[in-house]
Order: structure tokens, then sequence, then C-alpha cells
């Protein structure tokens, strides 16, 4: 197995929020594998992180939860965007964006002089 | 923003979800254990390999459903609620613990919260004036009786205008009663004449209508009124029509142009500022040319960039010039000062020292009980020693059992002050009407919102210090204190020093307020003791000038009928049953006459340098020392020849015989008033003879310094004042009703401006020594119970600690009169130490009181042999208690368990 990274500070929300973007409302379990899935399971993500930051979104409005019955007949907890969230993830992803494109700039290979 | 707000709701909320949302978040993380180990089967795992796959892969149930409850909730909040609701249920378990902890709390904290809303209100509440930090009051002031302050002239008023820079304006304020003609009749209100910038300066605005300015100064303006917010309230009933009314001032035509904000009096209590027009006096030359006519006072507002002390700088410069130039208004031998006072000092003078001296009082209450309840809370923690042992076995740390603590003695020191609060509630009216009695700003005393956050804040830093006092190990030294168990511990040598110097520490603070409480003791005794010169009591003083200052300039023909009157009411009241005699004169016996000259002996001269004599002038009836039951020592009193156009005679009292005619006989020789200032009064400077000489009396307080007094004979003399003196042969308050009826018949409208028995007079005059002296002395006796309980309280306990101990001495053949003997000197050293350090402290401190004092020094050795042997006793009765205790212990029983 390839080595794999543990989750940056920061960056587990704008998953999320993405995540529910592209997938619609989506259950916890759902959210993990589609983050491990798109890193190329690079990105190892237990329970203890991932929903207690699901959780944080609630509360701060970003996400609304509700009980309800999975692909397999299973009760599950899932998440949906809310307009709020959307807003915040169109702002985040333009901010990471652009600290993408100024670490880019600050670690492009030396100029040959 | 918005979204962290949101958070922070959320989470606080959060904090209280309860049992439900933890099962949700157990309920999901399951949810996905099921959905991670389906995915394993399907992919051909066997199920219970796969279910352990997924819990592997994922971390723990267990540990993630924590990290979401951290997340749901705010996790010091939580353990602080856990702490609270511990905190709550551990006192309850010992009620009578808390509710003495609370209770001698509630005495400290209510003190100084009762104490410190007096101190906010009257002496620390910001100024309603605009920039009241930058006003100034001028005081003229020189040595000698009635010297203290002299107010300003108008010629001194303008080189202090021209000569200091720093004041950017000044404004003058002369007090002056006016006649208001109200619908109900004509009444005299007390009011000021000030300058048109007089409200600028001051920096007050006008709730209703304007305030005067430059426009209103001069002879030539109209006369306008600005009423203050009491005569407003007092006069027109809050009315806010009455702004543009015309009313009759001193029958002239006054327009009030407006009403000012509430605000202290300043200079004196007023009900109506008027310009200077109303009066042709003010604006006379007599008024603004005269140096000495000194009427005025100033106050004025420093300028944006001087400081006060240049201001000093310029004010002294400018005294020291006109003293120069104009000798004849200043005697040399008086020292005439001028001085520049801060204006939120010169209100708060008279309350300042009182206040201090109680505030301290309340302090040094607060620091027993806190030494006391310090002493509780040591012998309760030696008895929880195990539970702590206990809890810190299972696993608390260190911070979490100080902050157990902390939030247990924060549970109790906000209960006291709740308490106290509850009683200081209570104490406020009482303390308005203490507080009244020296300061204008006493309706400013409330329970405002600083006045709880010192209480709180005091409870707070009492709550800190106790928990300070809890022996707790080092972080890391866990190990050993649980290995030690509790047994060990308790025995701390450290703690028990710790109690004693409690103990020292209360004796040592009792015995400093009990040496203040009976020097105030004492002065309040001397003063009653005080000789007034009277011979009687059975006296009844009616005060009632009939006639205005204005009358008295301008209107020569009211003298006439005023003495007719004053004649009518004298004879009315002589017929009254029971009254052996009635005279007529101004002031009334034992008050203080403002009125003072400077006064010269014929054929003497001043030695160089000796301040120039000055005298209080007063007038009296032919029957008027008779009645007052002031012995006339030598020479006559005056007879009903002493008429105006009859020889000027006068009456002198001892002090002033002895001082101009030292070793001669007085009756006969003759004196005159002198002075510049005798130019703008009706009075003559003739030469008087010396008819009569009298005893002296105590005017103007019992503790006032005796001065020079001169009575002419109210005959000879414009009725500048006057009142009856009427002496009965016994119960004279009983003539009050009957004599305030017979002044109202004869006049009316002419105010009654007091009316007193000699006895009520006295009483009134050491009133506010005795209210000082009782409540310093109730602190004092508060404080020694509480240290008595505090020293019994020790002792009692390091007699349990003992037990064992002593069982052993017993049955070793010491007898209980020895064990009692030591438990007592165990006590006795600590009571000991309490006086030693005490009285040294009392020596020091209560000399700062000394101007509170009378007829007693500071370091007095009767007060403070008294209270050595006072304390001594207390304490020695408190240790006798637990040392009696001591000597009763059983060996046998004690041996055997």
């Amino acid at each position: 197995m390839a080595e794999r990274l543990d989750v940056q500070q920061g960056t587990l929300a704008l998953m999320i929020l993405r995540t529910l973007d592209v997938l619609g409302p989506l259950h916890g379990y759902g959210i993990a594998r589609r983050i491990e899935e798109t890193s190329k399971n690079r990105l190892a993500l237990n329970y203890g992180t991932l929903y207690p930051a699901l959780l944080k979104l609630e509360q701060e409005g970003f996400i609304e939860a509700e009980w309800g019955e999975s692909e397999n007949k299973r009760r599950a907890k899932f998440y949906e965007l809310t307009p709020a969230g959307r807003r915040q993830l169109a702002r985040e992803t333009r901010d990471w964006q652009k600290t993408a494109d100024l670490i880019a700039a600050f670690l492009a290979p030396k100029k040959e002089a | 923003m918005m979204r962290a707000i949101r958070g922070a709701f959320a989470r606080v909320a959060g904090t209280f979800a309860g049992a439900g949302a933890e099962a949700d978040a157990r309920a999901e993380l399951e949810a996905h254990v099921e959905m991670a180990a389906a995915e394993f089967v399907r992919r051909g795992m066997d199920p219970l390999e796969a279910r352990r796959r997924a819990l592997l892969e994922a971390g723990g149930i267990t540990q993630a459903v924590e990290a979401v409850h951290d997340q749901r909730g705010l996790p010091w909040l939580e353990s602080v609620a856990a702490d609270v609701r511990y905190a709550v249920r551990s006192l309850r378990h010992s009620p009578g613990f808390a509710a003495v902890v609370m209770l001698t709390l509630a005495l400290g904290i209510g003190a100084n919260t009762a104490i410190f809303s007096v101190v906010r209100g009257v002496l620390l509440k910001p100024l309603p004036h605009r920039d009241g930090h930058r006003l100034v009051y001028l005081r003229h002031s020189m040595d000698g009786p009635g010297g203290e302050n002299l107010a300003f002239s108008v010629p001194e008023t303008r080189d202090i205008r021209n000569g200091a820079p720093s004041f950017s304006a000044l404004a003058e304020h002369s007090e002056w009663t006016v006649t208001y003609q109200s619908p109900e009749g004509a009444v005299r209100i007390p009011a000021g004449l000030v300058t048109g910038n007089f409200f600028d300066v001051m920096g007050l605005s006008a709730i209703r209508g304007r305030l005067t300015t430059a426009e209103h100064d001069g002879a030539g303006a109209a006369p306008v009124m600005v009423l203050t917010h009491e005569g407003w309230q007092r006069r027109f009933g809050g009315d806010t029509t009455v702004v543009g009314r015309q009313v009759s001032i001193d029958g002239r035509a006054a327009t009030i142009i407006g009403i000012l904000q509430p605000a202290p009096f300043f200079p004196s209590r007023a009900e109506a500022l008027l310009n200077m027009a109303i009066s042709p006096h003010h604006v006379s030359a007599f008024m603004n040319e005269g140096r000495t006519h000194r009427m005025t006072e100033i106050i004025a507002r420093l300028a944006p960039d001087a400081t006060l002390q240049q201001a000093r700088n310029e004010v002294a410069a400018v005294s020291a010039r006109v003293q120069g130039q104009f000798k004849e208004a200043y005697d040399p031998g008086s020292h005439h000062r001028f001085a520049v006072i801060p204006f939120r000092e010169a209100l708060g003078e008279r309350a300042r020292m009182t206040l201090w001296l109680l505030m301290g009082a309340a302090a040094f209450v607060l620091v027993i009980s806190a030494a006391n309840v310090a002493n509780l809370t040591l012998m309760r923690g030696v008895r929880r020693e195990h539970e702590l042992v206990v809890r810190a076995a299972l696993g608390a740390g260190v911070g979490r059992l100080r902050r157990l603590l902390l939030v247990e003695n924060l549970l109790l020191a906000l209960g006291g002050a709740a308490i106290g609060v509850a009683v200081a509630v209570g104490g406020v009216p009482l303390l308005t009407t203490f507080a009244g009695r020296f300061s204008p700003r006493a309706n400013e005393i409330r329970l405002d919102g600083m006045v709880l956050a010192f209480t709180v804040g005091l409870s707070i830093a009492v709550a800190l210090l106790l928990s300070l006092l809890a022996t707790l190990p080092k972080e890391g030294g866990f190990a050993s204190w649980i290995l030690a168990g509790a047994h060990r511990l308790s025995s701390g040598l450290g703690k028990a020093r710790l109690q004693r110097a409690l103990v020292v520490v209360q004796v040592a603070v009792s015995v400093v307020l009990l040496a203040g409480a009976g020097l105030l003791t004492r002065t309040m005794l001397r003063l009653s003791d005080v000789e007034t010169g009277l011979r009687s009591e059975e006296i009844l003083t009616v005060n009632v000038p009939l006639l205005t200052a204005s009358d008295l300039l301008y209107n020569p023909a009211a003298d006439g009928s005023a003495k007719t009157r004053y004649e009518l009411m004298r004879r009315e009241a002589r017929a009254l049953p029971g009254v052996t005699e009635v005279g007529v004169g101004s002031p009334m016996p034992l008050r203080a006459s403002d009125v003072r000259f400077e006064v010269k002996a014929e054929f003497k001269s001043l030695a160089p340098g000796e301040a120039v004599p000055r005298a209080e002038f007063r007038t009296a009836g032919p029957e008027f020392f008779r009645a007052a039951g002031i012995p006339l020592l030598q020479g006559r009193e005056f007879g009903v020849a002493d008429q105006r156009g009859a020889p000027r005679v006068v009456v002198v009292n001892q002090r002033l015989a002895d001082k101009l005619f030292p070793g001669e006989e007085p009756v006969g020789k003759r004196i005159a008033w002198t002075g510049e200032i005798l130019k703008f009064t009706p009075i003559s400077t003739d030469w008087r003879t010396i008819v009569g000489v009298i005893g002296n009396t105590q005017d103007g307080g019992l503790d006032a310094a005796g001065g020079l007094v001169v009575y002419q004979p109210f005959a000879q003399e414009l009725a500048m004042g006057g009142g009856l003196v009427i002496r009965a042969d016994s119960n004279v308050a009983a003539l009050t009703a009957a004599a305030t009826r017979i002044v109202r018949r004869i006049a009316p409208t002419a105010p009654i401006t007091s009316i007193q028995t000699i006895r009520q007079f006295k009483d009134a005059s050491v009133s506010p020594r005795r209210l000082n002296a009782a409540l310093v002395s109730s602190f004092g006796l508060l404080a020694v119970l509480i240290a008595a309980v505090g020293i019994a309280g020790v002792l009692a306990f390091s007699v349990s600690a003992r037990t064992t101990e002593i069982g052993i001495r017993m049955s070793l053949g010491a007898g209980s009169g020895r064990v009692q003997r030591m438990i007592l000197r165990e006590g006795g050293v600590l009571v000991a130490a309490g006086l030693a350090i005490g009285l040294a402290g009392a020596a020091v401190s209560t000399r700062v009181i000394r101007d509170l004092l009378f007829g007693v020094t500071p370091g007095d050795p009767v007060t403070l042999a008294g209270v050595t042997v006072a304390m001594g006793v207390v304490g020695l009765v408190a240790c006798w208690i637990p040392a009696r205790r001591a000597s009763r212990i059983d060996p046998a029983i004690t041996m055997r368990s």
C-alpha cells in the first residue's frame, strides 16, 4: 500500500462540502469512501476526524443532517448542503485556489541563471 | 463572524444536549461500521473478519464518540458545570460550614459594599460637569477663627483673571438670599448671583430653556433667573411652563430663562441662580471697587494646555503682588492665602476624611472575616484530604482539583456577597441621610453597576485567596501524596503555622479597629462634656431674620418696623406660661456669627507682626444675657436706655477683655471696629465704651476654638438678623409650637431659619461624632466577635487534633490544670502577639484620624490601655473554652481508641 497522508487541517471541510456538492445528500460512510477514492487511497480518514468535522459544519449551518435509508436498506444519517454551505464552498474554493497558486509560484523550479 | 457566533451558540446548546445526542452519534457510527463491513463482505471476506477490519480501519468507535462529543459541546464549560454541581453537593453536605462562611463573608462584603457605594457616589463618581476634572475652586483664607474661607472681592477676582493665564475662564458666584413673591406669599429662597459665564465655566447645561451668557452681565442687563433642578421641583413642582415666566424677585421683575440640569450644589445650596443685575448692591461701586468687600467665590476652568501647578504658581504670584501693593487690605499678621483646589476635592472636602475612615474600618472587618473563613477552610481541608487523595488516585489532575476548590470558594464568596448586597440595599437610604450631612452629592449614592462590580471583584479576590491556601501536591507529586495517605498530611506544620498567623492577624486588626472606636467614642464623650458657657439648658431659640440684606442696604425704614415686631414677639413670648425670661438678639447663643470685623482698643497699638484681632459682631437686647443664661462677670448688662442716639456701649466676652486689656480693668475702656471693609457697611467706626464683661460661650460648635465677641445693644444697630431666646422653668421644648404661632402671627412671611432648644443644639453638635463613633464601634465589636470565634475555633481544632497526645500526657501524670495551662499558653501567645502588633499598628494608623478627634490624642494611653484589657480578656475567654475541653479529656478513652 502506498504511503497514506493524514488529512490536512482545514482541507477536510472543503473536501466534505465539495463531495456533497457533487454527489448530493450522502451518509458519512459514503463521504469517507468518496474522499478516499478521489485521493486514490492516499488519504487516511478515521471516524474520529470525519464525524467531528461533519458536526462542526452542521453547527455552522453549512450542512444539514437527517436520518434516512441507505441504498441497501440500512438506517443512516444523510448530510445535505445548505445554501449557506454552497456559498461557503464557492468562497473556500476561491481562497484555496489563490493559496495553491501562491504556493506553486514559490515552489516553482529555480530559473537558470 | 456570523459563522463563529452561530457555531458558538450551537456548542453552548450542545453542551446541554444530554444523552439523546450521544446515542444518536453512536448509532451513526455503528451504521458506518456496518456499511464498511458489508463492503468487505461483498468483496468476499468472512463477516466476522470484515467487521474487525472495518473497526480497525476507522479507529475505535468509543474514541470517535468522544471526539464527536467534544465537538458538539464545550468541554471546559461542561466540566465547570460538573464542578459547580459537585461543589453545590459537597456544600450541601456541610450546611453548617457553608452557612457560617457565607454569613461571615456577608458581614465583611456587605459592609464594604455599603460604604463603597457612599465613597463612589460622593467622592469617585465622575462629575456631571463637562470636563469636571478641569474645574478648580479658589479659596481665600487667613489665620484665626472665621478665616477659613473669606471669599474674594471683585478687585481680587480681576487681579486673578488678569494674572493667571492658566485659567481659560473665571466665574463669580455670590451667595445671596432673595425674596420671591410666590402666589402663596413672599418666600425667601437661597440663591446665588453669578456672572454670565458661570454655567459655561461650570460645564452645566439647561434641561429646559437657556442659561446666562455675557450679555447678562452689568448693571444695565435685565434680571434673569435660572432655576436649579431642586428649586424647580420645590418651588414650581417641576412645571415645564415656568420657562419664560416673569416673577417678582426682591420686588423687581425677573424672567425665568431656564432650568439647570441636576448637579451637586456648589459653592452653596441654591434654588435659583440670577445675574448680578437683580441686586443693586452687586452692581454698585462698593462691591466692584472695594478690595476688602469680599463676597464672591471663584470657580475657574483650566486652559486646555495648562496644569494645576502652573495655575497655583500664577495665583501665588498674584497673591504676593497684591498683598505688597495694598497693605491696608491684607493684615500681614493674619497671613492671607489664595489656594487653588481641584473642584472635585472641594466638593468632597468634608466627606473625605470620614468616608475613608469608614472604608478603612470596613476593609478591616473584611480582613478579619476573610481570615476566619480561611481558618474554617483550612480545618475543613484537613478533614477533606482523604477525599482529595481518593479523587487524585482516580485520575483528577492538580489543575482540576484546584479548579474544584476554586469553584467551591467562589460559590461561598458569591453567596456571602449576595446576602451582603441585600443588607447593603437596605442600608443605602440610611447612608444617604448620613452622607447628606457633609456632602452635596449624597443623592448620587446608589448600588450601581460599578458598586456591584466592586462587590463581585471583592468576592472573587476572597475566593482566590482561599483557594491558594489549600494544600495540594506539586504537579507530578501525586504518587507520594497517595502513598502517604491522609493522616500523615494533616499534621503538616506549615498549615498549623498559617492558622496561627491568621489568628494573630485577626487579633491585631481588631485591636486597631478597637483603638479607632475607642478614640472616637472618647471624642464624643469629651465633646458632650464641654461646657457651653450657658447656665441653663432650658432655653429655646427661635431665629427669625425679618430683614434681607437688600432691606438693610436700601430700605432704612424697614429697620424700625422690624424692631417693633421683634419687641412684640418678645412680649407675647414672655407671657407664655412657664417662661421666665425672653431676650432678643442675633445670632442665637452658641451659634457662630459670620460677621467678624477687625477690632482695636483705644491707646493700644499692636506688636509688630501681630495679627489684627478680629471679633464677632453680635447684638443683644436688655434681657438677652439673662434669658440665655450667659453669666455677667463685670459691669452691667444692656439697659433700655441704651438706645439709638445714646452713647455707644458694648459688652465683650472674657476672652476679648483678656486679649485687649490683659491685667487691666476692662469696664470703662473704649474699643472700635476698624478695617477697610467697614466703609461698605452701615456699621460705625466710632469708639464704644465697654460697660460689661460676660463669660465665654462655646459658639460655633462644641469643638470650635473660642473667638473674641463684641455685643452691641440690639436697639443701637441695624437689625441684621434677630431672634428670640426664651427661657423657661422646665421643659422648654414644649413651648416650640406656641412660639412658632407667635412668630407666624406677627411676621407671617419671615422664615424661621431655626427653632431649637440648647439641648437639641448640643445634641446636633455632637451627633456627627456620635455617628462616627457608633459606626466604627460596631465595626470594632463585629471584628472582636469574629476574632474571638476564630481563636476559639483554631484552638479547639488544635485540641481535637492532639487528643491522643493529651491523653498520653495525662496518663503519664499531667493533671487537668496543667493541660488547661498548656492550651491557654498556646492561645495566650497568639493573643499577645496580636496585641503587640495591633498596638503598634494602632499607634501609627490612628494618626490618620487626628482631625476627627477632639480632646484626645491619637496615641491616647488610656484608650490603648482599655483596648489592651478588653482584647486580652476576650482573647483569654476564647482560649479558655477549648482549654477546658482539653482538660476534660479522659485518657482511658483516648488511649483505647
